[in-house]
């Protein structure tokens, strides 16, 4: 799961980004005659549902709605007990409770009179979606978006200066020390610095990079490292000697 | 790597239900199905075991590096990895539909049926948990140690998961909340500053060679007030409840009336259900979220060598969200606590 920093910092990212996204994303239904466009996201697979409501699942998974001519909707697996942080993080202003995904998105459909929705990478849909959505009565189309924007890329810069930084910073400690050790040391100061989320990968030479195994790191070695900032994800590797 | 006992279930199972060959699917998130047979800890998005009638267990990964380490195959095309099908696939549900396709015809699933298998550990996979255990009584003295008034959620969390990390935890999942009657549950950590007179409730779940084990407790910095400590009995007594029935041949469902008797007794019921809590407690393994879940309506009957966690996690009015819970692992006639932390309030 996810355990970093999960926070909406309207400096970074002003709520007129995210309308800018709606507005692009309705303008692809529009354009298809689609009521609404339908969206996966969980803890591993978020990064379409950040960028258009700055939802992230920390764990389990979630359908968002966005009606080509209302404001989104989230139907979440997690419990309404947290729905008061989720408010405080997204774009969402009606979330509602899933532990079954596809009968609530249905009983939506119903409520607003939907028979076919766009979904963003349809065939991407997990099968536990997929199979009983295609078996309905609502038809579902397979919609493409353009996900890339400025405050996109310049949030990824971002993600990659940190990466950069602190692992260049952090590199040298590393000899002489256990990966497991070494990772300890990276996790304190990316997570500190307001990492979401970290995946470190360490080799000494005779292997592709792997996560830790207690591996004695030496004074030759090289450390991958995936971070996420504020769902943006950048990937940095680094080896020593510099 | 290999999971032998696994491959041996696998294959009774395989003779039990006809099928000629099974899939074991893993993603980033659900690694569970795939380390189930082939227990590699992939960095990838993908990875894939095929194990056929003969015994035969091809591994294909979509990531190079995790298929260089492994010297297995590389399928970054992932969909390809599925070409010939299967009878059967552990994790059909998790799939990305287009693996689905690319099987030919729908294989059956095989999540259920591996998940039942899974329940029951091995001596060998026991050892881990305990291993996983030892950790997490480790990670929450530190917890304890460095929490303190002014330090924000996510620094706690920073220190907590480094030493985890520093200490050989492939991975942990982590929950925390942290103030007064107003908490109401847990999520990931926000910038808040802890203050004096803060309950600070945590499950700290370290992952070793695979296998999740939990620990919940709860903190008060400073003196604990009469509700919290009021609070905390209920809790205490709802968690032993469970941990003295908890036997081979008891239900998830009596597992949990134990412990929703308690908080009853006491004039809390009304905060056993949905709204306030999620679950008893559950069980443990290559999933930190196993089933069955300890809940009032889950008849599953707990087996030897299963491993489970009590915790009657839930909002009360007198302390706001309260955690507590440990690691039991069940007997020939009883449970094991596998956690060593002392059952208690904590207070710093």
């Amino acid at each position: 799961m996810k355990r970093g920093l999960i926070t909406w910092d309207k400096a970074e990212l002003p709520p007129s980004v995210f309308e800018a996204r709606l507005t692009r994303a309705r303008a692809a239904l529009a354009k298809h005659a689609l009521p609404a466009l339908l969206v996966y996201s969980d803890v591993w697979r978020s990064n379409e549902g950040r960028h258009l409501t700055n939802y992230m699942p920390y764990w389990n998974r979630s359908l968002i709605v966005i009606p080509r001519d209302q404001p989104p909707v989230l139907l979440c697996g997690l419990s309404p007990r947290v729905y008061p942080w989720i408010k405080s993080v997204t774009i969402f202003e009606e979330i509602r409770p899933a532990s079954k995904l596809v009968p609530t998105l249905l009983q939506l459909c119903t409520e607003r009179g939907w028979t076919k929705l766009g979904v963003l990478h349809l065939q991407r849909l997990t099968h536990e979606i997929y199979a009983p959505l295609s078996e309905s009565a609502v038809s579902l189309y397979g919609i493409q978006l353009e996900l890339t924007d400025d405050a996109e890329i310049a949030v990824h810069r971002r993600a990659e200066q940190m990466a950069q930084e602190i692992l260049t910073a952090e590199l040298p400690k590393g000899a002489g020390l256990t990966d497991y050790q070494f990772s300890g040391l990276l996790e304190r100061a990316f997570r500190r610095a307001g990492a979401e989320d970290l995946v470190l990968l360490f080799s000494t030479g005779d292997s592709a990079p792997r996560p830790a195994r207690g591996t004695m790191l030496g004074g030759k070695y090289s450390v991958a490292v995936a971070l996420e900032y504020r769902g943006h994800w950048a990937r940095v590797t680094r080896g020593l000697p510099l | 790597m290999i999971q032998e006992h696994r491959r041996k279930q696998l294959l009774e199972l395989m003779t039990e239900r006809g099928w000629d060959s099974i899939l074991l699917y893993g993603n980033a998130w659900r690694k569970d199905p795939f380390r189930s047979l082939v227990n590699i800890n992939f960095s990838g998005d993908h990875a894939l075991a095929r194990l056929s009638r003969s015994g035969e267990i091809s591994v294909t990964f979509s990531d190079p590096w995790d298929a260089e380490n492994a010297s297995a195959r590389l399928e970054p095309e992932f969909s390809r990895a599925f070409a010939g099908g299967a009878s059967a696939i552990a994790g059909l549900e998790f799939m990305e539909e287009r693996f689905v396709a690319a099987c030919g015809q729908l294989p059956v699933s095989a999540t259920a049926d591996v998940e039942e298998l899974r329940r029951v550990k091995t001596a060998e996979e026991i050892g881990y948990i305990k291993q996983a255990c030892d950790l997490a009584d480790r990670g929450y003295q530190r917890f304890v140690e460095v929490a303190e008034p002014g330090m924000r959620e996510f620094e706690l969390v920073a220190e907590v998961e480094a030493f985890l990390k520093e200490n050989g935890a492939e991975d942990n999942f982590m929950l925390i909340a942290s103030g007064g009657t107003e908490v109401v549950g847990m999520k990931p950590p926000t910038d808040r500053k802890f203050q004096k007179g803060d309950s600070i409730t945590t499950e700290l779940t370290p992952q070793v060679n695979g296998y999740y084990a939990q620990i919940c407790r709860t903190l008060v910095l400073g003196e604990p007030s009469p509700d919290q400590l009021k609070a905390f009995g209920i809790f205490s007594e709802a968690q032993c409840a469970a941990q003295d029935l908890i036997k081979p041949g008891i239900t998830a469902a009596a597992a949990a009336r134990a412990q929703n008797d308690v908080f009853r007794k006491n004039g809390y019921g009304d905060y056993t259900g949905a709204k306030y809590t999620r679950v008893r407690g559950h069980c443990l393994g290559l999933y930190p979220d196993e089933t069955p879940h300890i809940l009032e309506d889950v008849d599953y009957v707990l087996k030897q060598d299963m491993v489970v966690i009590a915790h009657p996690n839930t909002y009360l009015p007198l302390s706001g969200y309260m955690v507590f819970g440990d690691t039991l692992l069940i007997t020939e006639n009883g449970n094991t606590r596998l956690n060593k932390t002392e059952k208690k309030l904590f207070t710093k």
